[in-house]
């Protein structure tokens, strides 16, 4: 039980910083901490490939020095000395630090139990459980096709404990489970390699259904083979969960965090109320979805978790927000600070995230509303169009344009899916493609930080090869 | 070293009897990390870590790896168990024996030439740095709607032992810029962005000042807003070193790594065959002074060296860690590496890099009837079969030999073996360019890179 009394005595040196602090010069003080456990089983090349077991705990302190000036310093060296002197160091560093006028954290507040965060069989998991599931998912996918290779895959079973104590008198802890696991594959037939495919479950509980994942990766792998190339055309696209969850997503990220929103990098920059989207796109923020990936009682920061409704029916409503971004556009905090955002950029990549990072403005699980069609009747009215499945390539920051490789992508003639495409690009403003949503697919799935349908897009330009 | 002290101790422990190779690593970590936007000092942060990473080998079959942020003899023990029995835990499953080829001993202490050390700074003196990139920025303000400028400095101590009597201390030190700045007109946004990086101390400021840099960046964003969207379609381009290290490391460098191209990757079985333009010849050096894949060793103990990959055209090598190595019946190449304590080690580019050719830019160009001159990168990826995608910055048109009117930026894609093939020119300057990759884990990486010339798709959505 190692893990329990690394959180324990952790919250007790933390608490002692943050009382120190209080009576330094700082104006206000916080500190976010986590203790973790990771058993991690991956696969490459259609064997278990290596088991690991990776303990974590640690604190990042923001301290706060008289007009708005922010530091931060983290830790994971768990004695009360080092603790402390990183409290002090986060101080020191807030001293020539700039002011930040609108720099706010969270007051208490009463936040709701969110259910189904927290599974003990998942604390319970033995390697032996973990390497099992993963061996289920590779012998799902290469049974059910001999030409499928399962290439890479995870089995990742987290369980721990998050914190946040503030001098405004937020001090909440919470303990949750996690449990992903991942799938990727490509087929080999007569010398023709197909890129590669991927599924997964990421969710609260350790229910995992690795036979379902490996099926659905064996079936998209074979629905690859005898690709035809494309000729260039604009028309409808119907997009994929996976693409809506990755290129689609992060321009919408983008446009609804509040801090773009005040530095005018937002291209929804003053719209509020006005139409963004199709009349099709209805989205939400949802940190209390029980058992959701990313639900949470409080965000990173401390702030009562809620459901924020953002673009309804095409009609912009309302961005994410922290408390300091809330507080400089005078809006009411959505609860968005995340420490785990997954960020592209270098820096958080090289910082890490958790306790290693400041919070950052990010959803929690968002969600596009899911219509009533599967996409065979999303592409039932199309005469020539493409089913994107997934893309490569990354959206680019504040205008929205995505130029990208259609990695797993299906011609459409005559309302039917015909083939797969050998290889294109789909290139366009994704702001654009919301304006001309005609239709969601029923297909919701659970990503990381959302939840999100298909999406039929009209007058969508596609390159071929 | 009272890290190696504790670990040195975990070898005498009776788990170890029970592997084949036991690889002990410690890490202390120290980062600074100072954004600076608009102007003000938005993330001043210090991270501090240290932890350890043991990894086992067990029944010529299986890897373990066990992590723990606690440096103490008995955390490191319980560590080393914990390993042994992730590692048994499949090895019943794996039918393959896999005899590792014995890792000579090394007992080393090496450290980054560093000139100026970042010691001598204060933590005002350490803020100035990305707010003077800000102030170049300003050379072009009025048009710049966003502008971010990170200053990063990474002081790694590294330990490692094995079971093999090998004993290393290697002492890292790395510094990054980075400047990223969007210009704006209306409703249309431009962004570019630069970075430098560099394994050694602020000397790397010597040649570009974080000003200078900062200045460059915000007029590149301006221009463009100036600047005609791409065409799109197949277009012979000549590649600026900006970009070839994309190019390079995404595109040809993933296939090239041996856990990638087992997974019947693009080179897959191709050894000994003609795979490129023989104008390319291709390595990976961990050695190159200075290069942010600075590793003299990497974390398996592996001394590492310059690898040749491709030469002339003709596959030679593709890059190992020691599994991979014993896979294929060849020497491990010094890859294996691991972003920090907490993670395994992976196959990992250090610096990789294309030898210089015999063409000026200008002979590249002068070449060209119709074609793109392509610069700048935003990043991409690569799947195994070698299909990529990556962002470009900015372009020019070549028409009849001469650089004619600026274009924005967008995403090129292709095959890189098929890409490859059509290199017909590379520059004969060669420039050493930071580097990063997300491939399971992160790394910072180098990438040594001259212009070329090609063919590749462009998705830009301009016309003629």
């Amino acid at each position: 039980m190692g893990l329990e009394k690394d959180w324990i005595s952790l919250g007790n040196m933390v608490h002692k910083a943050i009382k120190m602090l209080e009576k330094s010069n700082v104006t206000l003080a916080e500190a976010f901490f986590t203790s973790t456990r990771t058993i991690e089983v991956t696969i490459r090349n259609s064997e278990i490939f290596t088991q690991n077991m990776v303990d974590d705990s640690g604190v990042g302190f923001r301290a706060v020095a008289p007009r708005n000036k922010v530091g931060f310093a983290c830790t994971n060296t768990l004695n009360e000395k080092a603790i402390l002197e990183t409290g002090e160091k986060a101080s020191d560093i807030a001293k020539v630090s700039s002011e930040t006028p609108n720099f706010a954290l969270p007051e208490a507040s009463k936040p709701l139990k969110v259910k189904g965060l927290y599974d003990p069989k998942i604390k319970e998991v033995t390697i032996e459980e973990a390497v099992d599931i993963a061996k289920r998912e590779i012998t799902a996918a290469e049974d059910f096709d001999k030409r499928v290779i399962a290439k890479d895959g995870r089995v990742v079973f987290q369980s721990g404990w998050r914190g946040v104590i503030n001098t405004l008198g937020v001090d909440f802890g919470e303990q949750e489970t996690k449990a992903v696991i991942y799938l990727g594959g490509s087929g080999k037939q007569n010398g023709e390699v197909t890129g590669s495919c991927s599924d997964f479950m990421f969710t609260r509980t350790a229910d995992l259904n690795p036979e379902k994942v490996g099926k659905n990766v064996a079936e998209m792998v074979i629905a690859l083979f005898n690709p035809k190339p494309l000729k260039s055309f604009e028309g409808t696209a119907i997009f994929g969960p996976e693409a809506v969850s990755y290129q689609i997503f992060n321009t919408l990220v983008d446009a609804l965090k509040g801090e773009n929103v005040i530095a005018r990098r937002s291209a929804w920059t003053q719209k509020t109320g006005e139409m963004v989207a199709s009349e099709n796109l209805t989205i939400t923020d949802n940190a209390i979805l029980e058992k959701g990936f990313d639900s949470r009682s409080f965000d990173d920061e401390g702030c009562s978790s809620q459901n924020t409704t953002l673009v309804k029916k095409g009609k912009l409503e309302s961005f994410l927000h922290n408390a300091a971004s809330a507080n400089a556009l005078k809006s009411s905090n959505t609860g968005n600070a995340s420490r785990f955002s997954g960020g592209l950029d270098m820096t958080s990549s090289i910082i890490g995230n958790g306790y290693r990072a400041k919070p950052e403005i990010y959803p929690s699980n968002l969600i596009i509303q899911p219509g009533n069609e599967t996409k065979e009747e999303l592409a039932k009215e199309t005469a020539k169009g493409i089913l994107i499945e997934s893309m490569a390539g990354f959206p680019q920051a504040g205008s929205g344009m995505i130029s990208a490789q259609l990695s797993r992508a299906f011609f459409i003639q005559n309302g039917e899916i015909q083939y797969p495409i050998k290889s294109g690009m789909v290139s366009g403003i994704a702001f654009d493609w919301l304006k001309t949503i005609s239709g969601t697919g029923k297909d919701s799935k659970q990503f990381m930080n959302a939840v999100v349908p298909s999406l039929r897009v009209e007058e969508v330009k596609v390159i071929g090869a | 070293m009272e890290i190696f002290d504790s670990l040195e101790r975990c070898l005498q422990s009776k788990a170890v009897d029970q592997a084949n190779l036991v690889q002990l690593r410690g890490q202390k970590r120290a980062m600074i990390v100072c954004t600076v936007k608009n102007g003000i000092v938005e993330q001043f942060a210090h991270v501090s870590l240290s932890g350890i990473g043991i990894r086992v080998f067990v029944d010529n079959k299986s890897w373990g790896f066990s992590s723990a942020n606690r440096i103490d003899s008995d955390s490191i023990e319980l560590s080393l168990k914990n390993a042994v029995k992730l590692a048994k835990a499949s090895s019943k499953l794996k039918k393959q024996k896999i005899i590792l080829q014995p890792t000579k001993k090394s007992i080393a202490d090496v450290s980054t030439r560093v000139k100026k050390p970042l010691q001598d700074l204060s933590v005002e003196e350490i803020a100035k740095i990305p707010l003077e990139a800000y102030e170049g920025t300003k050379e072009a303000e009025s048009k710049v709607a966003d502008s971010e400028a990170t200053f990063i400095s990474i002081e790694d101590n590294k330990y490692f032992l094995n079971s093999e009597g090998s004993r290393i201390h290697q002492n890292l030190t790395r510094v990054m810029l980075f400047v990223n700045v969007l210009a704006k007109s209306n409703s249309l946004l431009c962004p570019a962005s630069e970075n430098l990086g560099y394994a050694g101390g602020l000397e790397l400021f010597d040649k570009d000042s974080p000003y200078s840099l900062g200045k460059k960046v915000a007029e590149k964003a301006v221009k463009l807003l100036d600047a005609k969207a791409p065409p799109s379609g197949k277009f012979r381009v000549v590649i600026h070193p900006t970009l070839c290290a994309t190019l390079l490391h995404e595109a040809i460098g993933h296939p090239l790594e041996a856990d990638l191209a087992m997974a019947g990757g693009g080179f897959g079985n191709q050894m000994g065959e003609k795979v490129s333009s023989e104008l390319v010849t291709i390595y990976d050096d961990g050695q190159v002074q200075g290069g942010l894949g600075y590793f003299p060793y990497d974390d398996e103990g592996v001394e590492s060296k310059r690898t040749y990959l491709i030469k002339n055209g003709v596959l030679k090598s593709f890059m190992h860690d020691k599994t991979s190595a014993a896979l294929s019946g060849v020497s491990p190449t010094g890859n294996a590496h691991a972003w920090d304590y907490s993670v395994e080690p992976l196959i990992r580019q250090t610096n990789i890099g294309i030898e210089a050719g015999d063409y000026s830019l200008e002979e590249m160009i002068e070449d060209v009837k119709e074609g793109l001159f392509l610069e700048g990168t935003f990043g991409g990826q690569a799947d195994v079969n070698a299909d990529f995608t990556f962002g470009f910055q900015s372009a020019k048109w070549i028409r009849s030999g001469e650089l004619t009117e600026e274009l924005r930026g967008a995403n090129v894609a292709g095959n890189a073996i098929e890409v490859f093939k059509t290199i017909d020119a590379v520059n004969k300057e060669v420039v050493l360019r930071p580097g990063a990759c997300g491939k399971f884990q992160f790394a910072v990486q180098g990438r040594v890179v001259p212009a070329i010339r090609c063919e590749i798709m462009v998705g830009g959505m301009g016309g003629t």
